[in-house]
């Protein structure tokens, strides 16, 4: 299949072949009929969904419903079988994490990946790509701060809590500035009070233009702050919309409460 | 500042070492200055980068043969090991972009056996290496030259090494040795950069090598790709510290100056009793002896990648807090 060059600073510019999302002005990232089977596991079944522009929207779904195959397959680390993604209206279903990255994707994982031998500076400083060092050090000391987890700023990787590596992972994808940010369970196995901050720095971010997608279980955050949800089961989307459209579906309640 | 007044100080105190010393000491230090460059090269590419390996010494065989071919065609030793530098580089390349699709102990094995290949074919094609029997070269007649020449390449990996460990790309070559997937998913050109650094790392051992030939004036397959030179190599890297910018130069000291005194004092035992301190070490200092004295944050150890620390630590009056994203 054909890739389209990603640009560094891409341009909404709608691939002619792609007529179903020419309002790539008000959709960031598009996922098209995508399916995904490990041998004779089908992980994904022809899901299509979208994300607006400066949403916040999530996904849920029961444990083996296919959540983090999309995550992956739309980060660039899983290849569908089937079906396209489009980010920013750019094709980039055979993009490498690199060029998806680089087109404007920042991603935590749902398991720490910090860089464990290595301070949380340094951490954020290794992909401050383009910058300089002096601009790379001046972001992150800002981002450290805006995340107040300025103490942390010396620390190695292995030295953190499980969830103050949440908040230094959020700051390092915030390192790339991107565009949209790919959250995998950002929430699961912190305190309330931590998850709470994590939220009001979300809402922050997005009143910054930022636009966030989060897979989670914590219905409680999902419900409240996101836009848009989406619930898969079984690979596919069985229920669409915000909260209360979500709540009253009973293929939902079915399938998940 | 501690850094570089180490660096000018090891320089300068091994550039009088042909004045001053003896012809042995001349000749441990020749021979110490390559294990120096041979260990700095390990620790860019299996200290910095991850990619640890047993392969090395096929660079420093093939830099070696190289060198010598060249000498023996009647071109000046200089030359003959920039050109082996080169040769180096070249076989780097190809190797670099076909072993490192594969990592950890099949990375390390793979590169063990190009070792044996190149070591193979220095035997096979005795037409032009001479086989088993060896290349025998002319010797130089001044050792200092030589000496000068093994000692600004021992002395520009440390610079290197010191230049790298402060730099953002030394930063980016350990996070691919921390988690080579998260680096790659967030932007970081992993294959540029491990291939670049294999091949940077090729340079100075097979330049090295042929300047070894040079010293000996003679070269053979099994002098030119010992494993003995590779495992030498690893053990000071990993004595030192793998991954700092002085632990191959702590290392490569310790253990040829360890090396020596136990050769000449218990020369039947002396391997057992290197064996017996390598496993002290490994055991007390598992990350070698220059981690170690980081750790403790003693007041003459330089700190590991201080510059980027300089720069946060700087009072910025202007910095925005809210600039965030």
């Amino acid at each position: 299949m054909h890739v389209q060059r990603i640009q560094p600073q891409p341009t909404p510019v709608p691939p002619p072949d792609f007529a179903s999302a020419t309002d790539t002005a008000e959709r960031i990232l598009v996922v098209e009929g995508v399916g995904k089977r490990f041998g004779g596991l089908v992980a994904l079944s022809d899901v299509s969904l979208s994300v607006g522009r400066g949403s916040i929207t999530g996904v849920i779904g029961p444990n083996g419903s296919g959540k983090s195959t999309l995550f992956n397959i739309i980060a660039g680390t899983l290849r569908p079988d089937r079906g396209r993604v489009f980010l920013n209206g750019h094709d980039t279903t055979r993009a490498s994490p690199a060029q998806i990255c680089r087109n404007g994707v920042g991603r935590t994982f749902q398991i720490s990946r910090l860089f464990g031998e290595m301070t949380v500076l340094e951490n954020l400083v290794a992909v401050a790509h383009g910058a300089s060092d002096a601009e790379a050090v001046e972001r992150a000391l800002g981002l450290l701060d805006f995340l107040e987890i300025t103490g942390l700023r010396d620390k190695w990787g292995t030295e953190l809590s499980y969830g103050q590596r949440k908040l230094v992972e959020i700051a390092r994808a915030l390192m790339l500035r991107p565009t949209v940010m790919l959250l995998d369970e950002p929430f699961a196995g912190i305190n309330p009070r931590l998850q709470n901050r994590i939220v009001d720095h979300l809402e922050a971010l997005r009143q910054r233009g930022l636009t966030l997608f989060f897979i989670d279980h914590e219905m409680r955050i999902v419900l409240e702050i996101c836009d848009t949800i989406h619930v898969l089961a079984q690979g596919r989307v069985i229920a669409e919309g915000d909260a209360a459209a979500i709540r009253s579906d009973p293929k939902v309640q079915d399938a998940y409460f | 500042m501690k850094s570089l007044v180490i660096i000018v100080v090891s320089a300068a105190l091994a550039a009088v070492i042909p004045f001053v010393g003896s012809e042995y000491a001349l000749s441990f230090t020749v021979q110490l200055f390559v294990f120096v460059a041979l260990a700095y090269s390990w620790n860019l590419i299996g200290g910095y980068a991850g990619y640890t390996h047993f392969g090395q010494v096929a660079f420093f065989g093939v830099g070696a043969y190289t060198g010598a071919l060249m000498m023996d065609a009647g071109f000046h030793w200089l030359l003959a090991a920039g050109a082996a530098g080169l040769s180096g580089a070249l076989l780097a390349l190809p190797l670099g972009g076909a072993m490192l699709r594969v990592k950890g102990p099949f990375f390390a094995i793979g590169m063990f056996g190009m070792a044996r290949v190149c070591e193979s074919f220095a035997l096979g094609f005795d037409g032009i290496t001479q086989g088993g029997t060896g290349l025998y070269l002319t010797p130089v007649t001044d050792l200092k030259p030589l000496y000068f020449v093994l000692w600004a390449i021992a002395f520009g990996m440390v610079v290197l090494t010191w230049k790298l460990d402060n730099s953002r790309l030394g930063i980016q070559l350990l996070a691919i040795r921390e988690d080579e997937t998260a680096a790659d998913a967030l932007g970081i050109r992993t294959t540029r950069l491990k291939i670049g650094t294999f091949v940077a790392s090729a340079i100075a051992p097979a330049a090295v090598g042929s300047l070894y030939a040079t010293y000996l004036s003679f070269i053979d397959p099994a002098t030119a790709f010992a494993p003995m030179t590779e495992l030498t190599t690893i053990a000071m890297v990993l004595l030192g510290g793998m991954g700092t910018t002085f632990g191959p130069l702590v290392g490569a000291v310790v253990m040829s100056v360890v090396n020596e005194l136990l050769w000449s004092r218990f020369p039947e035992i002396y391997l057992a009793l290197v064996g017996a301190v390598i496993l002290a070490v490994v055991l007390f200092m598992p990350r070698g002896i220059v981690s170690f004295a980081m750790r403790r944050a003693w007041w003459w150890v330089p700190a590991a990648r201080s510059s980027l620390r300089r720069l946060a630590s700087r009072p910025a009056p202007s910095r925005s807090p809210k600039e965030a994203h």
